[in-house]
């Protein structure tokens, strides 16, 4: 996954993970490889497009 | 390594997080409540609407350190810019009275619980849960260093993204098509018809959702929309920057501050407790579906938490068949209200943007100061008859 610098942080994209595999840190969102299922609703539901995937 | 022990471990300091802190620690629990963040309330994931009343309920004094500004009505905005005025003194609006100032707003309600004797760590991330034979062990990254905290109940209040619940079993995520993408810029400069009251607009501009502007001063406004990503293909960011850009009270009002979030707004989780755990807030669903607002509700499921998980450390028992009452009590004083809701939300995203005009320009011909709820369902059911079907049983 890609994460580009306009993303603010704010769990919208962990939120809908059904694979549970995104973490929202303070300043930084780890994707677990291992759980992503690589659906893409992450990246649709990114108010900014921030998320894309590789 | 840091080791503590606590009677319940509340994760996150959000209004629910701090106020089930707050309530745990008045009935006499030992309390914990940590939050990543560096700092409380900030950055905030929301528009700051929040009825006056619901506050007063739950035993939060209105302070005006933390009240933005107060509004006396809303403005709904449909597709061809016909407003409807709605007025406090006739309709009980959701979520209105005041715009809050969250940054504020959470450290105060942190600080009340911090004085009810609860104990508070910032800048602990929670990053695993497991369970033993009488509790839990959460351990968390704190400032470089891992922690183990020892709880017999969590209170899992860590907001959309809600880990703690699914880390612990429970079924509390949001689908997809129940999550409001939404982008909000607090913006000065705004040239408002009226900066008393909430704005919403409706229709095309916010496919799934709606436009709103909260004013927060006289020329100061959080402008933000909510799109359900469902029936938009765009950004909520586009959306929101073309919306900005044509209307004519925000076109020459400049950004000091921009934020977003996940808004759920599918209901209530029904899984929202197990042994040793009670999901409260954003993370169970404590939205109103109609408005996607969640600060009042948010507050009111923390305080029962709280108190239901304070009597249970009391009486020695976290099992999940104790810890219902929680349920039961959300399940009546929120839940019963959020299926009307729920409805008309269902009815609202079936209107197209000529069915949408067609109500507006109706309703806007009739007296403000004369409109009742039941005078308001009866011009609708009038304008739009498929109402009657989709809301008629409710009210």
């Amino acid at each position: 996954m890609i994460i580009k610098d306009c993303c603010l942080y704010c769990g919208a994209c962990a939120g809908v993970c059904q694979a549970d595999a995104i973490d929202v840190q303070e300043l930084k969102i780890v994707v677990d490889d291992e759980k992503c299922v690589k659906c893409g609703l992450c990246v649709k539901a990114c108010p900014v497009a921030a998320l894309e995937m590789e | 390594m840091m080791d503590i022990e606590t009677d319940i471990v509340v994760v996150g300091a959000g209004p629910a997080g701090s106020l089930a802190a707050r309530e745990a620690a008045i009935h006499g629990a030992d309390v914990l409540l940590i939050d990543k963040k560096a700092e409380i309330g900030s950055p905030k994931r929301c528009a700051e609407g929040v009825s006056k009343q619901g506050l007063i309920d739950l035993g939060i004094q209105p302070d005006p350190r933390w009240i933005a500004r107060k509004s006396n009505g809303v403005r709904l905005v449909s597709p061809d810019q016909t407003s409807v005025w709605l007025s406090e003194d006739t309709i009980d609006l959701p979520e209105s009275g005041y715009v809050l100032e969250r940054k504020v707003f959470d450290k105060h309600m942190a600080m009340d619980a911090a004085r009810a004797g609860a104990k508070i760590m910032i800048r602990t991330r929670a990053t695993a849960l497991e369970r033993t034979d009488d509790g839990i062990v959460i351990t968390a990254e704190h400032m470089g260093e891992e922690v183990k905290i020892t709880a017999k109940i969590v209170i899992a209040a860590d907001g959309p993204e809600s880990h703690i619940g699914r880390w612990a079993g429970l079924d509390c995520n949001t689908k997809f098509d129940n999550m409001e993408s939404c982008i909000q810029f607090e913006m000065a400069g705004l040239e408002m018809e009226n900066n008393n009251v909430i704005q919403l607009y409706f229709g095309s501009v916010a496919p799934g959702g709606y436009t709103w502007i909260f004013p927060k001063g006289e020329d100061v406004a959080n402008v933000g929309i909510g799109v359900l990503k469902t029936h938009t293909d765009k950004t909520a960011y586009e959306h929101l920057m073309e919306f900005i850009k044509t209307c004519p009270e925000t076109q020459h009002a400049q950004p000091v501050e921009m934020n977003m979030g996940g808004d759920p707004v599918g209901g209530i989780v029904k899984d929202r407790v197990g042994d040793n755990i009670i999901v409260v807030g954003d993370a169970a669903g404590f939205v109103n579906p109609l408005t996607g607002g969640g600060i009042n509700s948010a507050l009111e499921s923390g305080a029962y938490a709280g108190i239901v998980a304070a009597d249970a450390i009391d009486s020695g028992d976290y099992s999940k068949k104790n810890l219902k009452e929680y349920v039961k009590l959300t399940d009546e004083n929120i839940g019963k209200g959020y299926e009307k809701y729920k409805k008309a939300k269902e009815y609202l995203l079936s209107l197209n943007d000529d069915e949408l005009d067609k109500i507006a320009h109706e309703f806007a011909k009739q007296d403000i100061d004369e409109i009742s709820p039941k005078s308001l369902i009866k011009l609708l059911i009038k304008v739009s008859p498929k109402a009657l079907l989709k809301l008629g049983k409710l009210f």
